[in-house]
């Protein structure tokens, strides 16, 4: 009896020391959703495969409180060791001093190298230091569709912003419910504004969207005015009204049923589309580039980082590495529908090789073209201007308010968030 | 009495406390580790805000006709309901369904069903040849207030056709039966005994839906997150487009205390108007 207690105490002995022995990570994802999750939760089973001993413990909060989860648990310490963050919080969450540092680790980071140029320096965009690193990114390409622009008589997708007004002017006819453009009018309309205007400059300063390389506001440059009136004539004269309260399903869904065949828009889109529109009937284009000749996309992104308390780093940031590594890094993205970080994936995996990813890969060999642009989402001042932005752009959509008014607005804006 | 008092200090005055105390101060998502008081520049900004006029005037709207047709089409409702027929308790299931829905999600589907290209509401108009061209319901702004205040009131409905209802069961009987010996006709028994006798219930639940609907941005999120242009921004709205967008949560906690003290202001006056010195708090 007593030898059979003893042995008994030893194994509960030995089970507990091999539980305290687990070392648990706990992460926290922000763009929750189901696919998502279930992606997620496959490369982390993966890890831990290869990792016996290491459990990471997901957490998966609904999309629209994950910040305020993340600053509540950051701001007390709670137990978090690898964060995700989106480009357009980044800051915010550096500024706190919750993040890590990761540049040691980066500066020991072999395929580093293999990173698509530019994707690391916009990680860095709090005090030129980098606090995340980005595991996928997102770059506007135009989807077009093809059995529409054909039944018109276009067998190639747009060049220019010009042509493609042209186009979608030709195309419209109310009386048809037949539209040109794929408008944007709510929810972070931002990119779409900026994108048609900043096409008329072929000076901006790749790394503020706002400022031309001598250092000028542009919405005080003639420039811009030309730029802006094209995009109200997009709105005025190819898209539907209703548009000015579109957001990002209502874009997807009338291009999905052919109402509007241009549409701007990130690879997460394609994702959806793969399961909604037989592939044949649509095609992914470079954007059109303005007079300029250029044009001005933007790298979003969203990436892990470590938290500055954690008691793992080391261990988070070998998970951080084995999410980037091409192979994962490929499921990642042909999954969930983005731009793999890791420019080998282009080469080495079919998918991202196919005809959907010529828009997005001609733009990536082209930067005399296509000038990928950092917009200053350091400057607290980021958050007030995009609900800014969006409500006196549809102001002047409206005829509410002129685009001169709006411009000096703008201006006035920038200059008070200290950007001149 | 203490463990009540306890109760709702930690779950009713200390929030609102906070929420007064932040109103003062910068916090923002930048400035956490700088937390500082900073006067009633919140307060400034939020009035000086050039469509803070607008917003009051739309909140005013909004309230005003939300509150106005529920209470009409509630009692309304109620009255109809109020005679036992076949069937009436799965009758009152289905009428009284949207109130147990979440209004973030109403606004969602209301906000398809009324789009201005593939809306259905938009469809059946067409088909039944009510109309000839898309009604553009939310994104004209001189339609879009009228638009979710619409939904408002499909959602505000049965609040009150379950509350007055109620009241109107708690009737005795006797009287509107001596009211009909009496010789007193429909009009003359709502007039003189069914409302008089349930105005306490009437009172208290137009106060309540005030402070609720003045206080309920989630049909317009979930819509229009209040434009286009402003023209369906509401203070309440107006409040969570400065917490997420701006992230600016002190400035946002000002809008909170400038609707508390709206109603706070509202609710003495409604009350002592109400009761005349028959109905306290």
């Amino acid at each position: 009896m007593k030898l059979r207690f003893l042995v008994l105490s030893l194994l509960i002995f030995l089970f507990s020391f091999l539980i305290a022995e687990e070392i648990t990570l706990n992460m926290i994802q922000v763009f929750t959703s189901p696919l998502r999750t279930k992606v997620l939760e496959k490369i982390i089973s993966d890890f831990e495969k290869m990792h016996p001993g290491v459990k990471i413990n997901l957490i998966s909060p609904p999309y629209e409180t994950a910040y305020q989860k993340i600053y509540l648990m950051v701001s007390t310490n709670q137990p978090l060791d690898i964060v995700e963050v989106g480009d357009w919080s980044l800051s915010s969450l550096a500024s706190m001093g919750k993040l890590e540092n990761l540049e040691p680790y980066i500066a020991k980071w072999e395929d580093k190298k293999y990173l698509l140029p530019g994707v690391l320096d916009s990680a860095r965009i709090y005090k030129g230091t980098a606090y995340l690193i980005p595991n996928a990114v997102y770059v506007k390409a135009l989807f077009y569709r093809k059995d529409i622009l054909e039944k018109y008589g276009y067998k190639e997708p747009p060049k220019t912003v010009e042509e493609m007004y042209e186009m979608a002017k030709n195309i419209t006819d109310p009386s048809k419910n037949q539209y040109g453009f794929d408008f944007r009018g709510k929810g972070f309309p931002t990119a779409f504004i900026d994108l048609i205007m900043t096409s008329y400059f072929d000076d901006i300063d790749p790394s503020n969207m706002y400022l031309t390389k001598d250092g000028k506001l542009i919405f005080e440059d003639p420039r811009a005015k030309k730029g802006l009136e094209m995009y109200v004539k997009l709105y005025r004269d190819t898209a539907p009204r209703d548009s000015i309260n579109w957001g990002f399903d209502e874009q997807v869904n009338a291009f999905a049923s052919g109402i509007t065949p241009l549409l701007y828009q990130d690879p997460d889109t394609l994702g959806l589309l793969k399961d909604t529109l037989p592939k044949e009937k649509f095609g992914i284009a470079p954007l059109p580039v303005g007079p300029s000749g250029k044009a001005y996309p933007t790298f979003g992104f969203a990436g892990w980082g470590i938290t500055s308390y954690s008691k793992h780093k080391d261990l988070a940031w070998e998970f951080i590495k084995y999410f980037n590594s091409p192979e994962v890094n490929a499921y990642w993205c042909k999954e969930y529908g983005a731009l793999p970080v890791d420019k080998r994936v282009y080469d080495m995996d079919p998918y991202f090789n196919s005809e959907f990813f010529y828009g997005w890969k001609y733009m990536f060999n082209h930067p005399e073209i296509y000038q990928f642009t950092a917009y200053p989402l350091a400057n607290e001042k980021w958050g007030e201007w995009n609900n800014l932005h969006e409500k006196t752009m549809q102001k002047v959509l409206l005829g509410k308010m002129s685009i001169d008014e709006v411009l000096k607005k703008w201006a006035d804006f920038w200059k008070k968030a200290g950007l001149k | 009495m203490i463990p009540t008092l306890g109760l709702v200090g930690i779950l009713s005055f200390y929030p609102t406390l906070k929420g007064i105390i932040l109103s003062f101060q910068n916090y923002t998502v930048f400035t956490f580790n700088r937390i500082e008081f900073i006067g009633f520049d919140n307060y400034i900004e939020v009035f000086e805000d050039p469509v803070f006029p607008e917003i009051v005037k739309n909140t005013i709207f909004w309230i005003l006709f939300s509150v106005l047709f529920q209470f009409l089409l509630g009692f309304s409702l109620a009255l109809l309901m109020w005679k036992p027929f076949r069937g009436r308790g799965i009758y009152s299931g289905l009428v009284f369904y949207p109130w147990a829905l979440s209004g973030f999600a109403i606004g969602l589907v209301w906000s398809w069903l009324l789009n201005g290209q593939f809306g259905v509401v938009n469809d059946l108009l067409m088909k039944l040849h009510i109309i000839r061209n898309n009604i553009n319901f939310l994104s004209d702004p001189k339609k879009a207030l009228f638009s979710v205040i619409l939904v408002n009131v499909w959602y505000g409905i049965p609040f009150f056709a379950i509350m007055i209802l109620a009241a109107l069961q708690s009737i005795p009987r006797s009287l509107l039966e001596s009211a009909d010996i009496d010789g007193a006709n429909s009009i003359t028994k709502l007039f003189k005994i069914v409302i008089p006798y349930i105005k306490p219930t009437i009172v208290n639940t137009i106060l309540l839906r005030i402070i609720w609907v003045m206080n309920f941005p989630d049909i317009i999120y979930g819509m229009t997150r209040g434009g286009p242009a402003d023209s369906t921004n509401i203070l309440s709205v107006y409040m969570i487009n400065i917490a997420y967008y701006e992230s600016n949560f002190s400035k946002s906690s000002a809008v909170g205390v400038i609707i508390l003290s709206i109603l706070f202001i509202y609710t003495t006056f409604y009350l002592k108007i109400t009761s005349k010195g028959e109905f306290e708090i």
